[in-house]
């Protein structure tokens, strides 16, 4: 374990969720990622759900997903002693990533200004909610707050009721990536001349990122969208995208465009299946939709379209999800399930490329099945390089090994509260 | 001192769509010179995309093609014709990285797959991207982004429930997997520097996807459980959600809002005026356990309220508020103008054109938006005649074939 890909690099890791996933990249790359934490635990690691339904630091789901091969040292920034040790393990460190409140770091003497007299190679990497000059530039935000300012939320739900957030809240998540993006931007120059830098991540903007060709419509287009359940509002028309089957829901849609060559083909489906009224199955059955319009259907043709997709809901009513993905594959249907976390688990696809990979954690006992690598290289392979750490775990190895204190002088600084 | 991050480092792109362009837009900002390699036998579907300038369709008036291209050259070449195949491979010494994002087949039939290309250059980086990796019995599955997003399990997190599911807006997978592909990319870039090796990339959007989706995959394969939609309901926030506003020239307008501790609650609560307050919302606890009275709760309070206020005046006492925000008051947002991230550029057609910058600011060697997308072709005497040193004719007799096309 441990990819060759980054091996040699270190990254000290004091962000939270707003960027976590960062040094799970990092790690997975064979950086070796020391997480910084207070001694009470980094607060990722109080986030629901548990093991076992049994709250506990090393038991998070979440933890043991995005901190699975970084070490972990304890550290209280609220001590002389606790800021003079990270003055030293940044000493050492290539790469730091960091998500506290803006300025929070520089009042400690910790910000990126003092710690590049220290370590002039350093690459310091700051996670902001809105970015560190704006007149929100200290505004809190939870996951949420930033998926709202950033746009994606109005677009998710149903007309008059809430816009919604997903169940995994996603904004740190694309915030903690790009960050593992942008610092390796910085790498790069950094190991050619020797110099580091600031790199500052706007969470907000990473959320906008996200809204494909939506951001400029209202400038060229001269309107905005809006949400609307499980149709597609976009381009013009307002079709389904999202059908009931027989165990749960498909991913599909009935339109023209680059989409008529699929909706040609569910429709000689269900026709084989005798499932296509005599209507759909006749010459220019769904006239409206042509090789050119992807669904500029004319007011008239939108009941007929809506026909069609009550009967396809029908015919996919009496079928499974895993049926349905069967014939898609082998139709060339432009669909997909909607798949639960079980689907995923079941897939033939990530069996055949061994994509899940088994995790010991010899603290809980445990083995976890998790993501494998985001990506093959075939030179250097990626993937979880280990198990989630204690809170802790690393303090001996990285305090007397790294820094060369003898135990004593650790035993001391526990003792102050400082690790 | 170095402008640019990825100065002198040079990228062959024939990736299409949108991952693949995402991806190597990190370099072609930062400095890399890139050379898009389109055409029109098989045009780039997001050219024919809006929005268009003027609401006009038309190949070089797609700002949704525009946004993925910045800072890139463009050159046509119809790879199914030998003789442009001979002119990519003179191309190829030149370049650092290939990327395309074709299904696997593709580069295969044309020769111009992994395995050939290392042949004439041992060190290439090379990227392919597609839905669901190079190899596995679902690899030529064709579908778009929004497809992925339901396959890779985004839609059945998204909803007010298990029976009313909301996915999230467009080809969501789309914008996860390119900032996984961009750190394969870099990262490979700085190993071949240490070691001179390059290698093969094979990222499937899908497994990159899922890394956004991980706690819940753990927790399925530790406990069997299945993560469905929860509307906005959160463990650790009450209240937690959109709460609507008064309306905003005729528009609706909610707020979001995320109270962690009974002192931010306070705080809220004061900003609201002190309303009389049921006891059993007193504690996080009895909030958590009574969340649809207390939604509707908030809902009566800020009913009347305008977003923008409140979220001033909630954030100043520590409690986490935004408005949520349509598509166009993200342009008259003034922490994203702080930020610098929207841009107007003047591309050769479409003229002064809205462009989304970058998320991320570096202090030394920051990256830009070097110049807008090019039109189809825009390039292409630039870069055979500079880079491969070919006459006017012999480019216009290309043309003529219809090899450059």
């Amino acid at each position: 374990m441990g990819s060759e890909l980054l091996k040699g690099f270190r990254m000290l890791d004091l962000a939270d969720e707003k960027g976590a996933l960062c040094g799970k990249i990092f790690a997975d790359m064979g950086v070796e990622v020391i997480k910084v934490e207070p001694p009470a635990g980094c607060s990722t690691r109080a986030i629901p759900p548990f093991l076992d339904d049994i709250p506990g630091p090393d038991r998070s789901f979440y933890a043991i997903a995005y901190h699975a091969g970084k070490q972990s040292v304890t550290l209280s920034l609220d001590s002389i002693e606790g800021l003079q040790l990270f003055c030293e393990l940044a000493a050492t460190a290539d790469f730091v990533v960091e998500s506290f409140p803006l300025g929070y770091m520089d009042r400690l003497g910790l910000g990126y200004g003092k710690l590049r007299e220290l370590n002039p190679r350093l690459i310091y990497t700051s996670i902001t909610p809105f970015g560190d000059t704006g007149p929100g530039k200290n505004y809190k935000a939870a996951d949420i707050i930033t998926w709202a300012a950033g746009g994606m939320m109005y677009l998710m739900g149903e007309e008059g009721k809430p816009p919604l957030e997903m169940s995994l809240p996603q904004a740190g998540l694309h915030a903690g990536a790009e960050a593992a993006v942008a610092s390796l931007i910085a790498h790069y120059p950094r190991e050619i001349d020797g110099v580091g830098q600031h790199v500052v991540i706007d969470m907000q903007a990473c959320v906008v990122s996200t809204l494909m060709n939506e951001q400029a419509m209202p400038l060229l287009h001269g309107d905005y969208l809006r949400r609307s359940g499980i149709f597609t509002g976009a381009i013009g028309g307002r079709r389904k995208t999202v059908f009931r089957c027989k165990d749960g829901y498909i991913s599909g849609l009935l339109a023209g465009g680059a989409y008529l060559p699929s909706t040609n083909a569910t429709i000689d489906w269900m026709k084989e299946e005798g499932a296509a009224p005599a209507w759909l199955t006749q010459q220019g059955g769904l006239k409206s939709l042509t090789p050119s319009a992807f669904m500029n259907a004319a007011e008239a043709d939108l009941r007929e379209l809506e026909m069609a997709e009550e009967a396809l809901e029908r015919f996919l009513m009496t079928k499974t999800k895993k049926e349905i993905w069967q014939n898609v594959l082998q139709r060339r249907i432009l669909a997909a399930p909607v798949a639960t976390v079980a689907d995923i688990a079941d897939d033939p696809q990530l069996a055949a490329r061994h994509y899940f990979v088994e995790i010991t954690a010899p603290h809980l006992k445990r083995k976890f099945t998790m993501p494998g690598a985001f990506a093959k290289l075939s030179e250097t392979p990626v993937g979880p390089a280990g198990a989630p750490p204690q809170i802790g775990q690393h303090n001996r190895e990285v305090y007397c090994g790294l820094l060369g204190l003898t135990p004593e002088r650790l035993v001391r600084l526990s003792a102050v509260g400082a690790i | 001192m170095r402008r640019y991050a990825f100065e002198g480092i040079h990228v062959l792109d024939f990736t299409w769509y949108g991952v693949g362009p995402v991806t190597t837009k990190y370099l072609a900002d930062n400095g890399a010179d890139l050379i898009r390699i389109e055409s029109s036998a098989r045009l780039d579907g997001l050219r024919l995309a809006p929005p268009w300038k003027d609401a006009k369709p038309g190949v070089n008036n797609s700002q949704f093609f525009a946004s993925y291209n910045t800072s890139k050259k463009g050159i046509t070449l119809d790879m199914s014709r030998p003789k442009a195949r001979e002119i990519f491979l003179k191309l190829l010494p030149w370049a650092d990285i290939v990327a395309e994002s074709f299904t696997p087949k593709t580069l295969r039939q044309w020769e111009l797959d992994y395995e050939h290309l290392r042949e004439f250059k041992p060190d290439l980086i090379m990227l392919s991207t597609c839905m669901q990796g190079q190899t596995g019995p679902h690899r030529d599955y064709p579908g778009f982004g929004n497809l992925m997003a339901a396959l890779a399990g985004f839609y059945h997190i998204a909803g007010y429930s298990d029976s009313e599911l909301c996915p999230p807006y467009g080809a969501y997978t789309d914008f996860i997997a390119p900032r996984f592909s961009a750190c394969a990319l870099i990262a490979a870039l700085d190993y071949r520097r240490r070691t001179g090796k390059g290698q093969y990339i094979d990222m499937a959007q899908y497994e990159a996807a899922l890394h956004n989706l991980a706690p819940a995959l753990v927790d399925y394969f530790a406990s069997g459980k299945i993560l469905g939609p929860s509307g906005n309901r959160a463990a650790r926030y009450a209240p937690h959600g959109a709460y609507r506003c008064a309306d905003e020239d005729g528009h609706e307008r909610w707020l979001a809002v995320a109270v962690a501790t009974n002192h931010e609650w306070q705080e809220m609560l004061k900003v609201l005026g002190n309303p009389p307050v049921d006891s059993c919302f007193s504690t996080m606890l009895g909030r958590l356990d009574h969340r649809e009275a207390l939604d509707s709760f908030v809902g009566q309070l800020l009913g009347e309220r305008r977003a923008e206020e409140l979220t001033t005046a909630l954030q100043a006492v520590g409690v986490s508020a935004y408005p949520v925000q349509n598509c166009m008051d993200l342009h008259r947002d003034e922490n994203l103008q702080a930020f610098g991230y929207w841009h107007w550029l003047d591309h050769s057609v479409m003229g002064p054109s809205p462009y989304e910058g970058l998320q991320h600011r570096l202090s030394r060697t920051p990256g830009e938006l070097r110049s807008p997308a090019p039109s189809l072709g825009q390039h292409n005497d630039e870069v055979l005649n500079g880079l491969l040193g070919m006459s006017a004719a012999e480019i216009e007799q290309l043309k003529q074939e219809k090899v450059v096309f």
